[in-house]
């Protein structure tokens, strides 16, 4: 009992959740505003890993400034994508309609050929490196310095892109295309600019967790599935193209998964992750912080 | 004649394979009110989203104040004074009546001065005003209605698109959307208004086009046709 109460299970607890609500943020994001099921995602965040493990063993460059590097590497992957294969087909009304459904197997396809170039350039020997992992002491709690850094950087971002849609006029011009593509058109913003400025930034922040996961865990050309999938489980639980709902929901699936583990034993946690998406798919399939709205 | 504001010229446009307009013409005079009548099917809301650019039309050609934009992205529309109210209203649900307005006017050339937009947007319709911080997808439809009305003017437009403004409304909002038309050509504003009631349509409107089959089959001020023994059998049930 004193464990769950302490402060360290609460620490544990957020770290999680926020790399879960940063990962899922940049594929909410895509997805609200492209209608793209992005299956690649987690593999940004091997590429943002890979990145940082790189630029420390061969530059001696720190994660910190490679949280840029990863963030430009990623965005200008998601430039390509979208002007090398999206921007055309999302044009025409017609090929829009099979974009949104053929997204999942052309991302899969992405995604495949991401991992193998990977293990073919990097082999598939785990990787990983020191990096602030001191441990501070405060208040009792003991963290090390990059959980700290992972859980403030991740929770930064997800707050500030929150803040941005709720005051910038941009931001506005997002919501209204996640939440209407045809009335923003309407009203006047431009979808293409929106588009394109959504699928840099939504790859970019998942190149910035992929940094973040590295401080503190092995590095794999492969590592990055789990990513999705829970990316998946969060912006479901959260309601599709809800971007706040979204962060909400990836701390919740962290407190859900530390304090479920704590509680039950490290062999539940599959069960209490799945449990915990399966639950919400039955009892409220739009999502558990979505207001119910008339269209 | 001066030159009109609007003019259509060989419009055609085509879902895949299907084509749904052949070589439509017509104009709109600067402050007048033109209306487009016809049965569902017959066009209207496709020739309503092509001028919006929501539809790329197959051939044709749109100038919009002596200007050819049958290539310009939609935006840059609203942004040029083009302005769509669509059918079914498409208001914001997830945001605010106030969020629903001020995005109205996200065009850079609205931007200026949509405060005082704002507020003669609610002083127009002052349900709006009362409602102004609540959910659009909570309204009543002939409030939204009303939002999509105001959201459009937020774009401060040269000729506002009106597609099927009174679809799915109850009578009694029926009547006070065309009161509204009636307000809004009154304080100078053009009008091309797509409507299934054609009766009151074409009471209200200086010119109207009947559409059937996606062609242009009648054409003539309004009160012609509504004196045309075709249009009262077909469209007027007299």
């Amino acid at each position: 009992m004193d464990t769950l109460l302490s402060g360290q299970m609460l620490f544990a607890a957020l770290v999680s959740g926020s790399l879960y609500a940063l990962v899922a943020l940049g594929l909410n994001l895509v997805y609200g505003t492209l209608r793209l099921l992005n299956i690649a995602h987690g593999d940004l965040v091997m590429i943002g890993a890979y990145t940082a493990f790189w630029m420390i063993s061969l530059f001696a460059v720190p994660p910190i400034i490679s949280l840029v590097v990863a963030a430009a590497l990623c965005a200008l992957l998601g430039w390509a994508v979208y002007v090398g294969l999206f921007r055309r087909m999302l044009a025409k009304p017609e090929l829009a309609k099979r974009v949104e459904a053929n997204s999942l197997i052309l991302f899969y396809g992405i995604s495949v050929i991401l991992q193998n170039l990977a293990a073919l350039a990097f082999t598939s020997t785990s990787r990983g490196y020191q990096y602030l992992d001191t441990v501070i002491t405060w208040q009792g709690v003991s963290m090390t310095g990059n959980r700290l850094l992972t859980l403030g950087i991740a929770a930064a971002i997800c707050f500030g892109t929150i803040l941005f849609l709720r005051f910038h006029l941009f931001g506005w011009g997002l919501r209204a295309v996640i939440q209407r593509r045809e009335a923003a058109q309407v009203v006047g913003v431009n979808l293409n600019r929106v588009q394109l400025l959504t699928i840099c930034g939504g790859f970019a922040v998942a190149g910035v967790a992929g940094v973040l996961v590295s401080m503190t865990e092995q590095i794999t050309p492969f590592m990055g599935f789990p990513f999705t999938i829970v990316a998946f489980v969060v912006i479901i639980i959260g309601g599709l193209g809800n971007i706040g709902a979204g962060v909400l929901a990836g701390f919740c699936l962290g407190l859900v998964e530390t304090y479920g583990i704590a509680l039950t034993s490290p062999g539940y946690r599959s069960i209490l992750i799945y449990g915990l998406f399966v639950g919400v798919l039955l009892i409220r399939p739009e999502g558990i912080f979505t207001k119910a709205v008339r269209s | 004649m001066t030159t009109p504001l609007l003019s259509v010229s060989g419009l055609r446009a085509s879902y895949g394979p299907v084509q749904v307009l052949f070589d439509v013409d017509f104009q709109v005079a600067k402050g007048s009110v033109t209306t487009l009548i016809g049965a569902n099917g017959a066009g209207k809301t496709t020739i309503m989203k092509s001028l919006a650019g929501l539809v790329a039309p197959t051939d044709g050609e749109i100038r919009f104040e002596g200007r050819d934009i049958t290539q310009v992205p939609s935006h840059d529309r609203v942004n040029s004074g083009l302005c769509l109210i669509p059918e079914g209203r498409l208001v914001f649900p997830g945001m605010s009546v106030e969020q629903n307005l001020r995005l109205g006017a996200i065009a850079p050339a609205a931007r200026a001065g949509h405060n005082q937009m704002l507020a003669e947007v609610f002083d127009r319709f002052p349900r709006l005003r009362e409602r102004r911080s609540q959910l659009a997808g909570l309204m009543s439809g002939g409030e939204q209605q009303m939002l999509a009305l105001g959201r459009g003017l937020m774009a401060r437009p040269h000729l506002i698109l009106m597609d099927e403004p009174t679809l799915g409304l109850a009578p009694v909002m029926v009547k006070q959307v065309f009161e509204t038309i009636v307000e809004l050509r009154d304080a100078g504003f053009t009008i091309l208004l797509a409507e299934q009631n054609a009766k009151v349509a074409l009471e209200l409107a200086d010119r109207a086009y009947l559409l059937e089959n996606g062609r242009v089959a009648l054409s003539g001020p309004g009160a012609e046709l509504l004196a045309s023994p075709d249009v009262r059998r077909a469209y007027l049930g007299m």
